[in-house]
């Protein structure tokens, strides 16, 4: 890391475009040295404002954050032009897993156990370690073939105070944004990650997102439809927050288990305490990780293990098939975006 | 015209960001806090049955304010100021360009002494301190960092109030024990917390917990404090569940970030002297700009950093200066201001496009690491120890920027700034005496802190040197704080062993080459 200076973009091999941000492109790419795997994430210099902040803070932050479950910084190379963030590389992100693997979008029960458990640890780890994600979802979530999962893109996070500042209530993709911010909130905590983690663990188990609002109302709608309609006796001070409108239709609260039927009594239990519309409310990551739900996760692990590796050696065999027909057919593969053409 | 409005948004934007003044009025919090209330009282109770030295009283804590809802801001402003602001910037700033080298070009002639003997021990106490610090955070801790995440696990909110309450009745045991063997006071402390495990049968695990406690603790022992951080229990923005661990963590890393005190030493053309009136100035644009506090200290640790590993020409100095600032406020503020107003504000002297260039040169230079944690945050935790006090903490707030200005603090950590800055604070306030709580909140024990306290007074003793930050200070928002706090040190200096007739350390430091 400390050679970043000079460290040179010619020393990686770039491979196939993996994904486009909204102020980056990222890379497969391969160290020439060690032909060991990695993604290059680029970042255009704006001729005008120079380094992004979101790519200050980005590259700060994730030099403090070494965790298994948090994707690592391996370096950055600076040029005239651009910037360029070297990370481990990753297989590829929960969204096209759950494209990929799960049945419809819908993963096993084992698995999603255990990448829920992973996403908690990381989510720990930034809050131990005062940072705010703002933005996780399954795209910004990356899967190993091991069965790992990583918190990725750190461009909306951010370190906070205590107690924490007011900051900007553009923050995380609309579908996975907190109903507290979805009012226009700015002085939210930790628990706008843990809403995310909410929605994200619901969406691993259906294969579908749990709320995909079109809009600002629109999302607070379908959050409503679901959990209730908020009121000042439900949620003291809720209509001080700069969003909230009198006359919000009213919705009773759902039961969960009608919604999810394929989540057992103890995950919902886990789910209902993510879910939780006041951000105070909201379980810690910290006390998610202790929930009864995860008691099993060892043994199940054990299992998972297994089975993994014949999973392997199928999907493999699977893709080659998929490659085969596809050249056949002259069409790229799906899935990726821009990805490989076979 | 887009710049105009960024302008605008940001200067409102800003006077809810400031972390001075949360306008956060929901009903919420006031219910938290009757709820926290409640348990704080408990708490009290349960504390001063155990140990008869409980310094706070139940009134006091009763009467707590909330910080987010109690402050007033510091840096209240105007609306719509900021374009106007912007304007003037330019014809103002001239004649503090022109200052800027001027009086740098002044220092040259100086005739450089060597340091006095009176600055000397001063510095060797903290560097003493400073050792032991940083040995605490390497070793000590780490080791508590682990600790309490594993104790967390297995306890809940309540029970972890009574393992801080046994972990210092364990402490108390070990300092009456004194010279007993390393066994005695283990034992002794299991005893006390067995003893308070039958009062509270559900309390297992902390046994192991602070029988543990006792083989790392540090050589000093602590009064037992409360643990005040269970009343926030129910205020998101306190994240109470998180904040021992941050802490911990930030006391961790604190080193890190930490300057070379002694920089100017590879420095061809700069002094000491020029870096205080940069500093100066850069108060200045700080206060133009309506930026937050965080952003002013992130700024100068930068400026700090990169000339700590880089020889600066003094034609440059401003340049890193006004980048510094530009990338602290892209790090820190909600909205940054646009390029073009730090090109302004340093009256045309450099190009956007050196700005940028400057930008990525510095960044790099300081490996993008700009986790320094932020004396802010020590602060205001140590003001939580004293129910969040308006006044002692914006005096503190001064006189914590006094360790920007004044190179001589640049050997201490944040932390010890913000402990020595609250500490001077109460101490001119009367706010009685540096309790349990205040050694808790702060991590600094008045032995601790009196070298930087002595520091703070020296510099205040002594006639004004940097006028921007004497005037910021000296306006009725910052409640005077720099026209009481000189008068107050010109008083009772003496009575502290502060000897202003000793030459000025400021120039003593710059050896002739």
């Amino acid at each position: 890391m400390d050679q970043s200076g000079k460290r040179h973009p010619s020393s990686f091999q770039q491979l196939e475009k993996l994904g486009e941000g909204t102020y980056a492109t990222v890379f497969k790419g391969r160290n020439r040295q060690t032909g060991e795997l990695v993604a290059l994430k680029e970042i255009h210099l704006d001729s005008e404002e120079g380094t992004p902040s979101t790519a200050i803070r980005e590259i700060s932050l994730m030099k403090e954050l070494k965790h298994e479950n948090i994707v690592s910084l391996h370096d950055v190379i600076h040029t005239e032009s651009k910037l360029m963030l070297v990370f481990e590389f990753m297989d590829r992100d929960l969204k096209k897993y759950m494209d990929h693997r799960g049945d419809r979008g819908a993963l096993d029960y084992v698995t999603i156990k255990s990448f829920m458990h992973q996403l908690l640890q990381g989510i720990a780890f930034c809050h131990e370690n005062r940072v705010l994600h703002r933005d996780l979802k399954p795209q910004n979530l990356l899967i190993n073939n091991k069965g790992m999962l990583k918190l990725a893109d750190f461009g909306l996070a951010r370190a906070f105070g205590i107690p924490v500042n007011t900051f900007s209530n553009e923050v995380v993709t609309l579908w996975y944004r907190a109903p507290d911010v979805l009012l226009g909130s700015r002085t939210y905590n930790t628990s706008i990650d843990i809403w995310s983690a909410g929605c994200i663990m619901a969406e691993m188990y259906t294969g579908r997102p749990l709320f995909p609002g079109t809009t600002n109302e629109d999302q607070l709608q379908k959050i409503f439809r679901l959990m209730g309609t908020p009121s000042e006796r439900s949620w003291p001070g809720i209509s001080q927050y700069p969003e909230y409108r009198s006359n919000f239709h009213v919705y009773a609260t759902q039961d969960l288990r009608m919604i999810l039927p394929q989540v057992d009594p103890m995950g919902l239990d886990l789910l209902s305490r993510m879910l939780q519309l006041r951000p105070e409310m909201r379980v810690s990551a910290k006390d998610a990780l202790r929930h009864p739900w995860f008691n099993d996760l060892k043994q199940l692990r054990a299992g998972l293990a297994q089975q993994q590796g014949q999973q392997q050696a199928s999907a493999e065999r699977a893709r080659m098939d998929a490659a085969v027909r596809a050249q056949q057919m002259g069409a790229p593969m799906g899935g990726h975006v821009g990805g490989p053409v076979y | 015209m887009q710049s105009r409005r960024a302008a605008r948004v940001r200067s409102a934007s800003n006077i809810e960001a400031n972390d001075e003044n949360k306008a956060t009025t929901t009903t919420r919090l006031t219910r938290a806090k009757a709820a926290a209330l409640s348990t704080d009282a408990a708490s009290t109770k349960l504390t001063t049955s155990k140990l008869s030295t409980t310094t706070t009283t139940t009134a006091a804590q009763n009467n707590r304010k909330r910080a987010a809802l109690g402050d007033v801001s510091n840096v209240v402003k105007a609306d719509g100021g900021a374009v106007e602001e912007s304007k003037k910037v330019g014809g103002k700033k001239v004649s503090s360009k022109i200052a800027l080298t001027n009086k740098a070009a002044a220092t040259n002639g100086v005739t450089k002494t060597t340091r006095t003997a009176k600055a000397a021990p001063i510095k060797n106490t903290g560097k003493e301190e400073e050792v032991k610090r940083t040995n605490n955070g390497s070793g000590v801790m780490a080791k508590s960092r682990k600790r309490t995440t594993t104790a967390a696990a297995a306890a809940a909110k309540a029970k972890k109030e009574v393992v801080v309450e046994e972990k210092d009745a364990s402490s108390v045991t070990t300092t009456t024990t004194t010279t007993a063997a390393a066994a005695a006071p283990t034992v002794k402390a299991v005893a006390a917390v067995e003893l308070k495990v039958k009062v509270d049968a559900k309390e297992a695990e902390p046994v192991v917990h602070a029988s543990k406690k006792i083989r790392t603790k540090e050589p000093a022992p602590r009064p037992p404090h409360n643990d005040l951080d269970d009343e926030d229990a129910d205020d998101p923005l306190m994240v109470s569940e998180y904040v021992s661990e941050i802490f911990d963590y930030l006391r961790e890393i604190e080193p890190a970030t930490q300057p070379n005190p002694d920089y100017m030493d590879h420095q061809d053309e700069l002094k000491w002297k020029m870096r205080g009136i940069l500093i100066d100035w850069l108060i200045e644009v700080h206060t133009r700009f309506r930026l937050l506090p965080e952003t002013l200290f992130l700024a100068v640790n930068i400026v700090d950093r990169f000339l700590s590993s880089k020889v600066v020409k003094l034609d440059k100095l401003q340049l890193v200066g006004v980048t510094a600032m530009f990338i602290a406020a892209k790090y820190e503020e909600v909205f940054s201001p646009h390029v073009q107003y730090f090109r302004h504000v340093a009256d045309d002297g450099f190009t956007e496009e050196e700005i940028l260039r400057a930008e990525r040169f510095v960044l790099s230079t300081l490996d993008y690491n700009l986790s320094y944690p932020n004396p802010m945050n020590f602060l205001r935790r140590i003001s939580k120890a004293d129910q969040y006090d308006f006044q002692t903490r914006t005096v503190a707030k001064y006189l914590m920027e006094i360790s920007l200005l004044d190179h001589r603090f640049m050997e201490f950590l944040p932390s010890h700034v913000a402990a020595a800055a609250m500490y001077l604070s109460r101490m001119m306030l009367e706010r009685g005496p540096w309790d349990a709580d205040l050694i808790h909140y702060s991590d600094y024990t008045e032995d601790q802190i009196m070298p930087v306290f002595h520091l703070m007074i020296d510099y205040l003793a002594r006639p004004v040197k940097h006028e921007a930050f004497f005037k910021k200070y000296a306006s009725k928002k910052f409640m005077k704080a720099s026209i009481h706090a000189r008068q107050w040190a010109k008083k009772n200096a003496k009575a502290h062993g502060i000897d202003i007739s000793a030459p000025e350390p400021v120039e003593s430091e710059e050896e002739s080459r």
